[in-house]
């Protein structure tokens, strides 16, 4: 928890320099392996842990596009700021660490979390260079937005694939009607949408990088307003 | 005249961002129904395709719709896909045309799986305890022979076992073990443990169910990320040698 907390300041002082930004990542990722090891599993039930996870993978995820972006700090400041945010609610909640049901306790399940975050940390790395691309109006931007979601996009198939598998293995059916999973399958569709829109002549520019905007605000609904406000079997 | 303008409606990118932009609207529609309609308590009690004839067309509509909707984008994918291969077919990076189709054959395998689960699916739920026999769809006997559980010191239950036999006439054919994330299988036929209580007596949920549109599923899985992982090796590369700055 201490780890976690420390990281905080670092990420502040990643909106100056980002060298902090990456010091904020180290401890954070000190803090996931060392509470791996306590619980003895992947540390990623509960909002402590996955805010924790999004915010020290969305950092990690953000360096080799931090790289091709190196004259302007805009971007690194924007997924410092992201990640103090997600750290700091993260730390609002606490850690979940009750032993977990036999159900979860299966890779399919490590997998399907990992990845999901993994794309969800994609997407706002694309929802980022999204600003960036507004403000800026050149191609390069907007390739290096389509490489993000792409690669996100990727991911979170990937992640519903496996958590389909893990379904029917657990509960006999690989999809079940539950709000978290129709929201899921909305951000599955607003994404498909943005891949082939960028087919479309006309699309490029101001509609594309707002999409990819918008695509994150439906992945944070999915993620944190689903489990908080909707009733769903399928939570965090 | 009339053929061409639907060729011409089926074959565009425009149809598919469209099509696409109305079945987010109408899950969004859905998402927002679904948690305050009570109706949807047993949308997993029975097939998809019955449940949705049984209840109100006002909580369902947003289904029939998107179900409809999903009909003509499938036809818009496959038209897209052919219409791609016969005009780019004599393009010298064939992967890069190949593999967007190869999405789009897994993305149809994945409608088509949930077609046959909606329509031809089975399921139905029986409460056991050791020793009791429960007759299966093809008219065997699945006889629940142990029922282990395992719980740490602060009361949580951490593992479970069940053990099963299929039998017929008398005769066993079969001996297997329930665990979890682990369903026992007979002719196509899942057994699977939805619940376990060790008080007064140990007992099981059982679900019994068949699952037609697995296998179309995971083939339709196994399609779209093959294609997808390829079309972004390939998609990278070309970015690459186009965008640097």
């Amino acid at each position: 928890m201490v780890a976690a907390f420390y990281a905080l300041p670092f990420y502040l002082l990643g909106l100056w320099k980002r060298v902090f930004l990456y010091v904020g990542l180290i401890l954070q990722g000190a803090y996931i392996i060392s509470r791996g090891l306590h619980l003895g599993r992947l540390p990623l039930v509960g909002p402590h842990d996955t805010l924790i996870f999004l915010s020290a993978a969305m950092v990690a995820f953000s360096i080799p596009f931090n790289r091709g972006t190196k004259e302007d700090p805009a971007l690194s400041r924007g997924i410092s700021f992201a990640a103090m945010v997600f750290t700091a609610l993260g730390i609002l909640w606490q850690p979940h660490n009750a032993p977990l049901p036999p159900v979860l306790k299966t890779l399919w399940f490590e997998l399907h979390v990992v990845l999901a975050f993994f794309s969800y940390a994609l997407f706002g790395i694309g929802a980022a260079i999204g600003v960036f691309s507004l403000r800026r109006k050149d191609v390069y931007h907007e390739a290096l937005q389509y490489r993000a979601i792409l690669i996100g996009y990727c991911l979170f198939s990937l992640s519903m694939i496996l958590g389909g598998i893990w379904a029917y293995l657990a509960w006999g059916t690989y999809w079940l009607w539950t709000p978290k999973e129709l929201w899921t399958s909305i951000v599955w569709l607003f994404y498909t949408l943005y891949l082939h829109a960028r087919l479309m002549q006309g699309w490029s520019g101001r509609p594309l990088a707002s999409l990819g905007i918008l695509g994150f605000v439906v992945v944070m609904f999915t993620y944190l307003g689903v489990s908080l406000f909707m009733k769903s079997s399928h939570t965090f | 005249m009339a053929a061409k303008a639907v060729i011409r409606f089926f074959v565009s990118l425009k149809t598919s961002l469209w099509l696409l932009c109305l079945v987010t609207v109408l899950l969004l529609a859905g998402a927002f129904i679904m948690p305050g309609e009570k109706a949807f308590l047993s949308v997993h009690s029975m097939p998809l395709l019955d449940w949705m004839r049984q209840q109100p067309v006002k909580s369902t509509w947003w289904l029939w719709a998107t179900m409809g909707l999903l009909l003509v984008l499938a036809a818009n994918t496959l038209v897209c896909s052919i219409d791609s291969i016969v005009k780019k077919r004599k393009v010298t990076q064939w992967m890069l045309l190949i593999s967007p189709q190869i999405v789009h054959i897994g993305f149809l395998f994945m409608l088509i799986a949930h077609l046959a689960s909606a329509a031809g699916g089975f399921k139905t739920f029986a409460v056991a305890a050791e020793g009791t026999p429960l007759e299966m769809p093809d008219n065997s006997v699945l006889q629940i022979k142990q029922i282990a559980m395992s719980f740490d010191s602060y009361g949580y239950l951490y593992d479970w076992a069940v053990d099963v036999e299929y039998r017929d006439n008398g005769q066993v054919l079969k001996k297997d073990r329930l665990l979890p994330n682990k369903p026992v299988f007979h002719k196509g036929v899942g057994v699977y443990v939805k619940d376990l209580r060790a008080f007064p007596s140990k007992m099981v949920l059982l679900e019994v169910s068949r699952e037609p549109g697995a296998v179309w599923a995971l083939v339709g899985g196994i399609f779209f990320m093959t294609g997808t992982i390829a079309l972004l090796v390939l998609k990278m590369k070309r970015e690459e040698t186009q965008t640097q700055p």
